[in-house]
């Protein structure tokens, strides 16, 4: 069966679909440890749904729709943090905000076109056996510049994670890192909208977190953890999809979610918890590292 | 008297038709200990807030001599340290004490470095006079609300503020862990050259080193002076308008109830 899969890969769609599988795994990781950290897990459904609205505004107005809902996903992550900001807000609720305003222009909008709603739909469920070449093009270039931002400012992220005002009177510049995650976060998500889809994609940006949380303290450990879980929920999802012709998004979401039962099913930081709650001592002992810790700061 | 590091001339602020400062004047010099005092919702934090950055304000703030506003330069908000009430984190956050202490240097160093190993042995140095050493490689959401205080007390301190501002520190800890951060915040300020502002509403748990009070009510400076002055029953009476009276022990002077 995996013999077909790799005869398969002497086609340039099949590919591209690794090729962009691996990209969105990495890209929606590295954004899954900001989302779950942050506790922002409706920041993805907004982006996709910022999408299909601004797909539907364009097919009204008679712009392209892919472009539109790219163009309205970045404009809605930019606003994000600067408005939450200034209304004194919690992210979450305004979160929640903008993603019923933009499901309420999106349904508006469908009400009132006239003529088939598929290149608009079409955003919502992606397709990896029919990417571009200027699909994968924009993917890398997002996925590198996240990579790179990442990578470049690791201990001015660590710092906003932790804790925004304590980064902000210790002068880190925790606006800038802020707002720019949230635009990375729109720019990943519109850049996958023709991959797994503005639904699904939902999933990877949480689950790779999630998956990391069970099994780390340590910070640039929980990145490769959520970029290693990301890429193989792709690509074994993908795997699957080809070996059992079933549809490829649904098989990514689906291992995901299996990564992530069995990370939290033999998750060491919960049953350290348990042992702590056994022995009210285990604090005490300081010669024991917990697991997943390290000793280099 | 040396020159001031903080100056608030007329500083007010309003939000939706509330006034939370009224015009208040302040100066505070280097190596001055200054308690904030007042009741709840007399505009304490609110000051702090506008002194470190973090609330909009009408009249004129100067810090170190230069006019400041809400927005300001990193290198300003470098010489200011923060210590909030307390904070809570999720218990698998992916963040150790000693991580959590060494991020209060990290705008010090600047882009694309890291902090060097002599901030590292400072911070070890820091949690060690806490009697916390211990606790450096544990989970920062595994320690106890005191220890945590303790943490963010280095954090702000290995930032090398020049002014300090505490924002009832000790209010969330039990009374033993109370004394001990206490006692920890007099020996930091003495070793340490800084400014500290420090907000209460305890006048039962005050540092030895606070010489100084400023009373605020309803977003007002009612009072400012020696702290002995301001530790008397009519005046605190005054100040929380309930019957309170002032008594002496062991030196030290207590407040209860008239």
């Amino acid at each position: 069966m995996v013999e077909n899969f790799l005869e398969g890969l002497a086609y340039l769609p099949v590919q591209r679909a690794l090729f962009a599988c691996i990209l969105c795994g990495l890209s929606c990781s590295l954004l899954s440890v900001f989302i779950v950290l942050m506790r922002l897990p409706l920041i993805g459904v907004s982006m996709s749904h910022a999408a299909l609205a601004g797909a539907v505004v364009g097919m009204l107005v008679g712009f392209n729709p892919v472009v539109c809902g790219f163009v309205l996903c970045l404009i809605v992550a930019g606003a994000l943090g600067p408005v939450s900001d200034r209304s004194r807000m919690a992210p979450e609720n305004m979160l929640g905000i903008f993603f019923s305003l933009l499901m309420g222009i999106a349904f508006l909008g469908m009400g009132i076109l006239t003529r088939t709603k598929a290149g608009a739909l079409s955003l919502m469920w992606g397709n990896l056996l029919s990417l571009s070449r200027a699909d994968l093009v924009i993917l890398s270039i997002i996925t590198a510049v996240l990579l790179v931002f990442i990578i470049s400012f690791f201990k001015e992220i660590r710092a906003v994670l932790f804790h925004r005002k304590l980064a902000a009177s210790s002068g880190v510049p925790e606006r800038a890192v802020y707002y720019t995650l949230l635009l990375l976060t729109g720019a990943v998500v519109s850049s996958n909208l023709s991959t797994v889809g503005g639904l699904l994609i939902f999933a990877l940006l949480i689950q790779p977190g999630a998956t990391a949380l069970q099994l780390t303290y340590d910070l640039k450990v929980f990145f490769l953890i959520a970029a290693g879980a990301g890429i193989g929920a792709c690509v074994a999802g993908l795997l699957i999809s080809y070996l059992f012709d079933l549809p490829s998004g649904a098989s990514v979401v689906l291992v995901a979610t299996l990564i992530f039962a069995v990370a939290y099913a033999f998750s060491p930081k919960r049953l350290s918890g348990k042992r702590f709650q056994r022995n009210p001592h285990y604090e005490q002992d300081t010669r024991r590292n917990l697991p997943g810790e390290k000793t280099v700061f | 008297m040396h020159t001031p590091v903080i100056e608030l001339d007329g500083v007010s602020v309003r939000k939706s038709n509330r006034v939370l400062l009224d015009g208040i004047n302040l100066r505070v010099s280097r190596n001055e200990f200054v308690g904030i005092i007042g009741p709840n919702g007399a505009g304490k934090t609110t000051l702090l807030n506008v002194v470190s950055g973090f609330e909009k304000f009408d009249g004129l703030l100067r810090l170190f001599g230069h006019a400041e506003s809400c927005n300001r330069a990193r290198e300003t908000r470098m010489r200011v340290g923060y210590v909030p009430q307390s904070f809570e984190i999720d218990p698998s956050f992916p963040i150790l004490a000693m991580e959590a202490v060494m991020t209060g240097a990290y705008g010090r160093a600047g882009f694309f470095r890291s902090p060097g190993e002599s901030e590292r042995e400072r911070a070890m140095e820091l949690l060690e006079m806490m009697r916390i050493a211990h606790l450096a490689r544990r989970p920062l959401g595994h320690l106890s609300g005191g220890e945590r205080q303790k943490i963010s007390l280095a954090r702000a301190i290995i930032q090398r503020p020049e002014i300090l501002l505490l924002d009832e520190p000790i209010s969330n800890l039990d009374i033993a862990v109370q004394m001990e951060v206490l006692n920890l915040i007099s020996d930091l300020y003495e070793r340490e050259s800084m400014a500290v502002l420090y907000i209460t509403h305890d006048f039962n748990l005050l540092p030895k080193c606070m010489r100084r009070a400023v009373f605020v009510n309803h977003g007002r400076v009612v009072f400012d002076g020696d702290i002995d002055l301001a530790l008397t029953g009519p005046m605190l009476s005054g100040l929380f308008e309930y019957s309170l009276e002032t008594f002496e022990r062991n030196g030290r002077r207590f407040v209860s109830f008239g």
